[in-house]
């Protein structure tokens, strides 16, 4: 058995050690914001942070994370409903096309402003390597030195 | 789910709806020119009133609108949502919810995109027979930039129809005459006695007043939402991860499903070697042969199943395909702009006159694109049940409602069911780019869904059948042949294009009837060729089709993508064979074409033109006019010493016509442009023995952020009605690149992609010029 806590309940799981985060989270935990998008660990539609580091999902065992802290696209709004400020940030600039993608990108910013509260676009690319097939990357750029303010002025 | 049997209906005339005088009599020339709005009648269900087929008030003010084409990250939910709250007079606020209809009626039929037309101008006995079968169909779907184009009128009729049944009804209830109430923000106003109701509290009595016969429009002079950016009404969901893509339905019961298909097209299954050992594997409850053609394994989660589908062991049929190459494939498009027997599309003036010996100088190249795959992010799904009693209903993410329909039906015909009644469900869909005008994954999913009665099937592709087993852009190559006079410019204009027909093979695959005709003059092969806005005297263009065993089907742009790049590049190379600036050039061409003229000027002017660039940079210039809307780009590039490049901005000016949302035009250039510069920099799909090499993102790449341009976007004013927006952006992009980087090093690229992409660290790559690579 496995423990986790995920989106800040715990969770037991039995039985699926061997089996990607992603489809433990989508198949036994009903949290369907993670998505798969490659497998391979590629695209990052699957990115969940882990204790706080953005991981794609996809390719971590379940098994290997024990005890772990996971947070996924449907934790990150307060427990009111009150959007965190990445996810403001992506509304105001409108940034989602399909918005497939998007739960991996909210994901990775979110962690990269937790290290790096102000990043520097060389910074962004560095840290944002998702895919997005709609070109939402002007707008995430934006969004995210947005997010950035917002969280600097708290 | 009330059905909407009445048909009452209520018809508007295109002239009438245009401004202009009265109805003409039924069975004239103004009847067959009508935009057809037979649709239901009012009713109530519950605390719900359906004023028409798109709009529904609640009794707490909630206004239900049905968009019926689908979301698939265009923002055309909003858009339409737009329209008819324009003339409903209602707030463009979260009290608005939209939905994608499940009734296919036809009054949600697509005539635009089939027709060509804008449904108000298709004028005359031809075109109203033709209305009349694509209604009867009838055809649904969202495809070729069309949507906002084709609802333009409907959408607002129906909201204006809507605020005359509310409005009678608060005439009767405030025992006023009609003629003295206004309305605003869902309300309906008596200024005299001061008196105000709200929409929601007239829902029953507005349900049961005749639809007007012609409802006024409001002038653009009294537009408070079109032409002003609203937010996306899906956004808010997809920032909290909420919207149910196709790839979330979960129902009751599921079963999984995942597939293998044979590598080269064409083939099927000879034989299953381990069925047994796959069908013990944890989960499996099923493996099953689809039609001979591919395997699917049936589990009770997805990751089971495609866990266990990673073990099959499928020896497919040989096929005359299995020895086919990228170069031997590319090899027969080539010998095909020899052939003495193209497709003569136009051929204006003497064209020959123009290249006798002696006559003029002589511009001639010859360029190529490769297969091109979708790769939408959502892979492709489809969710099937076929209840007990018959009755077939269905879930995915479908560019088209008719064709998942149709592809139940197929595909529970090869289990022998025939449904007694399919309901389909169009998700939200995780970018579609023409892939999800398919109904193969639906076909399979209902073959599943057949065998396993009364249960779902949730059948998904892995990304790996996704790239390698789906259906292709088609490659291409063209010549082209310019005559320059004295002054430059071409006297005679030559162009050849060699492709394989996109249309007759998607209907061979997707229509129940025929094959879709001649491939011959495929019409998605010579889009972009002709140049029509550019004044070329004498101008001739041919097309050859050439088979292969690859499955073709519609593409973001289509024809667009590569000719475009095709003729815009020799365009280009024209004005260098002439001495000339590309814009002065360009201009020169366009001297009988004003819409173009200012869209080229508005793009030179923004970014930056003649201003000089240092060594190792150059800009490129490239417009187009397709789905009735203008568009020209610059783009921007460097090119190291080492052959890397990089585009480091793209200006971008449009034409679309009136703009029903601003931002959502200008979202839809931004992602056009960087599809676009992902294809012309990175993607190919190559064929070695028959079958896709490609398979995932690892080897057919995007661009990430790292290599995104940065996008300047400009809407020209314009009061045409609108025109397509979701594929133009990607249209002149490739062009632009190639043309920035001959002005940066004096190369003329010719094939696309035009650099070969290089690792760099984990998810991280450099687009190398192809002659540079190692």
């Amino acid at each position: 058995m496995v423990s986790l806590t995920v989106n800040g309940s715990p969770v037991d799981i039995s039985g699926k050690d061997d089996k990607p985060l992603l489809w433990v989270l989508r198949e036994d935990l009903g949290l369907l914001g993670p998505k798969y998008g490659c497998g391979v660990a590629q695209c990052g539609a699957c990115r969940v942070l882990i204790d706080g580091e953005s991981t794609p999902s996809c390719t971590v065992a379940l098994g290997a994370i024990a005890g772990a802290s996971v947070v996924t696209v449907e934790g990150l709004a307060r427990a009111d409903g009150t959007l965190s400020v990445v996810q403001q940030a992506w509304l105001d600039e409108q940034v989602p096309q399909c918005g497939f993608c998007q739960p991996g990108f909210l994901i990775a910013t979110t962690a990269l402003l937790a290290h790096t509260p102000r990043p520097t676009d060389a910074e962004i690319d560095e840290a944002i390597t998702n895919i997005c097939r709609c070109g939402t990357h002007p707008r995430i750029r934006r969004a995210i030195h947005r997010a950035a303010a917002a969280q600097a002025q708290g | 789910m009330p059905r909407f049997l009445s048909r009452r209906g209520f018809l508007f005339t295109g002239a009438a709806v245009g401004g202009t005088a009265l109805v003409a009599a039924v069975g004239g020339v103004g009847y067959l020119a009508t935009v057809d709005m037979d649709g239901p009648d009012g009713f109530v269900d519950g605390n719900r009133a359906v004023l028409n087929a798109f709009v529904a008030v609640h009794a707490d003010g909630r206004v239900v609108i049905q968009a019926p084409r689908t979301e698939m990250g265009q923002g055309i939910h909003t858009g339409l949502a737009m329209l008819v709250a324009e003339e409903l007079d209602i707030p463009f606020d979260d009290l608005i919810s939209v939905e994608h209809p499940v009734e296919q009626l036809a009054v949600y039929t697509n005539y635009a995109a089939p027709l060509r037309t804008r449904p108000e101008d298709a004028h005359g006995p031809v075109m109203w027979a033709a209305k009349r079968a694509l209604g009867l169909l009838p055809l649904m779907n969202t495809a070729g930039s069309s949507s906002t184009m084709g609802l333009w009128f409907p959408m607002r009729i129906a909201g204006a129809a809507a605020r005359h049944m509310l409005v009678t009804a608060g005439a009767a209830r405030l025992g006023v005459p009609v003629g003295e109430l206004t309305t605003s923000d869902g309300f309906v106003h008596h200024g005299a006695s001061r008196r105000s109701i709200p929409y929601g509290a007239l829902t029953r009595d507005a349900a049961a007043v005749p639809p007007p016969r012609e409802p006024v429009l409001r002038p653009a002079s009294a537009w408070r939402l079109i032409g002003r950016s609203q937010p996306r009404v899906d956004l808010p969901g997809k920032v909290r991860g909420e919207p149910v893509f196709g790839a979330d339905v979960v129902l009751p019961n599921m079963l999984h499903a995942a597939i293998r298909q044979a590598p080269v097209f064409g083939a099927g299954v000879a034989r299953l070697v381990n069925a047994a050992e796959v069908r013990a594997q944890p989960g499996v409850i099923d493996v099953a042969v689809i039609d001979g053609r591919s395997v699917a394994v049936v589990a009770g989660s997805w990751w089971q199943a495609e866990a266990a589908a990673q073990r099959l062991d499928v020896q497919w049929t040989r096929t005359e395909a299995d020895g086919v190459t990228s170069a031997g494939l590319a090899a027969s498009l080539h010998a095909a702009l020899d052939s003495d027997d193209p497709y003569i599309h136009l051929a204006e003036g003497d064209v020959e006159a123009g290249f006798r010996p002696g006559a003029a100088r002589v511009v001639e190249a010859t360029y190529t694109a490769p297969f091109l795959a979708h790769a939408c992010m959502e892979p492709m799904n489809a969710t099937v049940i076929i209840h007990g009693d018959g009755a077939a209903e269905a879930w995915c993410p479908s560019q088209s409602p008719l064709f998942m329909r149709w592809g139940v039906n197929r595909g529970a015909g090869l289990a022998n069911v025939d449904p007694s009644s399919v309901t389909c469900h169009i998700t939200m869909n995780g970018g579609a780019f023409g892939r999800r005008s398919e109904m193969d994954v639906v076909v399979q999913a209902a073959f599943l869904a057949a065998r396993h009665r009364g249960r779902p099937v949730k059948l998904m592709w892995s990304r790996e059948e996704d790239i390698g087993r789906g259906v292709f852009r088609s490659h291409a190559a063209a010549r082209l042949r310019a005559a320059l006079g004295p002054d430059g410019l071409p006297i005679a204009y030559d162009a050849r294009v060699a492709a394989q027909a996109m249309q007759q093979s998607a209907a061979s695959r997707n229509l129940p009837f025929g094959n879709g005709g001649s491939a011959r003059g495929d019409r998605f092969t010579l889009e972009g060729l002709d140049k029509a806005h550019y004044s070329f005297p004498n101008r001739r263009v041919r097309s050859q089709h050439v088979p292969s065993h690859m499955p073709i089907g519609a593409w973001r742009s289509n024809g667009f993508s590569f000719n475009t790049f095709f003729a815009e590049s020799f365009v280009d190379e024209c004005a260098a064979a002439a001495g000339a600036d590309p814009v002065a050039y360009r201009r020169a061409l366009l001297r009988d074409s004003p819409r173009h003229l200012a869209v080229l000027n508005r793009v030179a002017a923004l970014a930056g033109w003649g201003m000089p660039m240092p060594p190792g940079r150059g800009r490129g210039i490239a417009i187009e006019e397709a789905y009735e809307s203008v568009v020209a780009q610059v783009a921007e590039v460097t090119v190291a010493a080492d052959g890397e490049v990089t585009v480091d901005r793209v200006f971008c000016a449009i034409d679309v016509g009136i703009v029903v949302n601003p931002d959502a035009v200008a979202a839809q250039m931004e992602g056009g442009i960087l599809f676009g510069v992902t294809t012309a920099l990175m993607s190919a799909i190559t064929i070695e023995d028959g079958a896709v090499v490609e398979s995932n993102f690892h080897d057919f790449p995007m661009q990430r952020l790292r290599n995104a341009p940065e996008v300047v976007v400009e809407m020209v004013p314009s009061d045409l009605p609108p025109g397509g927006a979701g594929e133009p952006g990607i249209v002149p992009v490739a062009a632009a690149i190639a043309n920035a980087i001959h002005a940066a090093t004096g190369r003329r690229l010719r094939s696309l992609p035009l650099a070969v992409t290089e690792t760099i660290g984990e998810r991280r790559t450099r687009s190398v010029l192809r002659e540079n690579a190692a």
